[in-house]
């Protein structure tokens, strides 16, 4: 097995940098970064200074996800090694007894990091992953709107809740917290377009329109949403096709869908160019959009 | 009138002007790890953390809250401004005025302030003024008023010598302010050697995280709200969106 300097020519400290960027965008990457970090630790060790605790850490988590813990533990034997009494290091204990299913010996682990320190946010919110992991969906629930009284700014947490309350179906709760990211970042599109999706979701003329309207801002923010388009022309057709509007509301939705369609076979076209499959998979985009035409019923 | 140049002992460079910039240097260092190996660590009261985020919430609805549909910013700003049942309404903490004589934790820290930098600083001032007393040291570059002559020339006696020529004891406190950015250099930012911030601190008061008074912040913040007026940013937004075609450059390579 060559390792990942020789497969693909870097240094080590090409490799740190990585770990690095990964660290700080907050990848998800688990195997590569597996693969990454085993090689520095074991090869590198010495060369990368402080640096190595907390590659220690990341390469622990990756661990986890990947099913290694004969990594995971060794990672974690250094880091308790070296840092005896820390919080930090307790909730890793505390996330590899999650990974073996041993729920208990966890929560009981975070109630002790509680106990010293009440503010300490993580143990809380490994708490409620507990919960989540073995499907109480409901006191997660709980446990998470009190958790989000005592700190309101945390965001992470907000989109949590909004992802339960959409499990559980609650559109109208789910909105809320999709408001509160709204509110807290104002200029992301995601949460824009994911706010639109549940208004759409929950349906009525006032939501379709509040869909249509943060369909649209969720475009303006990015042009290259393509699922906001979508959700745009679906939005539009859809209150275009209610038999309760007026004249003028219908016309210009119309107008909107005409404008979403035409937009969608220019990205399509865009997309096609240069290559023989083109003019059938922009049929193909014309029929689906026909046949997604509500009708009135 | 200037007064005739003096030729200074070269002698004088080597073991008075160095000597005292090292012993500044070394001094300032040590008082940094000293002043980290007594530093126990600030308990964070929750009560705290959680009155100054939901503040932080107050002030960016009011900022950012023309992004959110009018039903959902009414909500908000019902929750906090309710006449009965609002937040900043309802809530009233007990504030214990910290009085800095009877709060023990707030006397130790000060007497550790006290006991790392004001000491030493009085200490080696004080032998400095001792062991390089009674001649000139150095010239500022700079003409001085003769109202500086008592204050930078300790123990020369001369009536008319010039206001540049200052002592060692100047110089040393000249180096104290001087070296700031030297530790910033070496130690890193947020040292603390840093005198001149400390006693910045002390002068504008303890300033925590959140301001002493949590009711003053919150009937402020009432008032900030009752005041806003929410102007739906999205009302147009489709007409903005539909003037030019979509750009999209970037989504296929």
């Amino acid at each position: 097995m060559s390792s990942i300097s020789e497969l693909y020519d870097v240094s080590w400290e090409e490799m740190r940098d990585k770990l690095r960027k990964w660290r700080e965008e907050n990848y998800r990457n688990s195997e590569q970064i597996v693969d990454v970090g085993e090689e520095l630790i074991n090869e590198h060790a010495s060369k990368l200074g402080d640096d190595i605790w907390i590659i220690y850490e990341q390469v622990m988590i990756a661990a986890l996800d990947c099913s290694r813990d004969d990594l995971a533990w060794s990672c974690l034997q250094e880091l308790k090694r070296q840092f005896p009494d820390s919080h930090r290091v307790k909730r890793l204990a505390g996330m590899r007894l999650e990974a073996l299913e041993r729920y208990e010996d966890a929560n009981k682990l975070y109630d002790s990091i509680l106990q010293d320190d009440p503010t300490n946010t993580a143990a809380r919110k490994r708490k409620i992953s507990i919960l989540r992991a073995q499907g109480k969906s409901s006191e997660a629930i709980r446990e998470l709107n009190e958790y989000l009284e005592q700190f309101v700014g945390d965001q992470e947490a907000w989109h949590e809740l909004s992802e339960l309350y959409i499990n559980e179906h609650d559109y109208a709760k789910a909105a809320f917290c999709l408001e509160e990211l709204m509110m807290t970042n104002p200029h992301n599109h995601l949460y824009c377009e994911q706010y639109a999706e549940v208004k759409y979701t929950q349906g009525g003329l006032e939501n379709l329109e509040l869909a249509r309207k943060y369909f649209a801002q969720a475009l303006k923010l990015n042009n290259r949403n393509m699922r906001a388009l979508f959700g745009l022309y679906m939005s539009a057709s859809h209150i275009a096709a209610s038999p309760k509007v007026s004249a003028k509301v219908k016309k210009d939705n119309v107008k909107y869908a005409a404008w979403a369609t035409s937009q969608i076979s220019r990205a399509y076209q865009m997309a096609g160019r240069g290559k023989k499959e083109n003019k059938c998979s922009v049929k193909a985009v014309e029929e689906m959009l026909e046949s997604m035409q509500i009708t009135m019923s | 009138m200037a007064g005739p140049e003096l030729l200074l002992d070269s002698s004088i460079r080597l073991w008075v002007v160095l000597p005292i910039v090292f012993i500044t240097f070394i001094v300032g260092v040590l008082r940094h790890y000293v002043t980290q190996l007594l530093h126990n660590e600030k308990k964070v009261d929750l009560q705290q953390v959680s009155d100054s985020q939901v503040l932080l919430r107050s002030r960016i609805l009011r900022e950012n809250g023309k992004y959110l549909p009018k039903q959902s910013f009414a909500m908000r700003k019902h929750y906090f401004n309710n006449p009965e049942t609002g937040f900043f309404k309802k809530v009233k903490r007990k504030v214990i005025p910290k009085n800095p004589m009877t709060d023990t934790s707030m006397l130790t820290d000060m007497m550790k302030g006290n006991l790392t930098n004001v000491l030493p600083m009085i200490l080696i001032g004080g032998w400095i003024n001792w062991a390089f007393s009674g001649f000139v040291t150095t010239k500022v570059p700079f003409p001085l008023t003769l109202r500086f002559k008592p204050m930078l020339q300790r123990g020369i006696e001369l009536l008319s010598l010039d206001a540049s020529w200052v002592s060692s004891a100047s110089w040393y406190f000249l180096n104290v302010f001087g070296l700031r950015s030297m530790y910033t250099l070496i130690l890193g930012q947020d040292n603390a050697a840093d005198q001149s911030r400390i006693m910045q601190d002390q002068m504008t008061g303890a300033a925590m995280a959140m301001p002493p008074d949590p009711n003053k912040a919150f009937k402020s913040e009432w008032e900030a709200l009752e005041i806003v007026e929410h102007r739906w940013a999205l009302e147009n937004v489709e007409e903005e969106l539909m003037c030019q075609d979509l750009n999209f450059r970037g989504l296929f390579s």
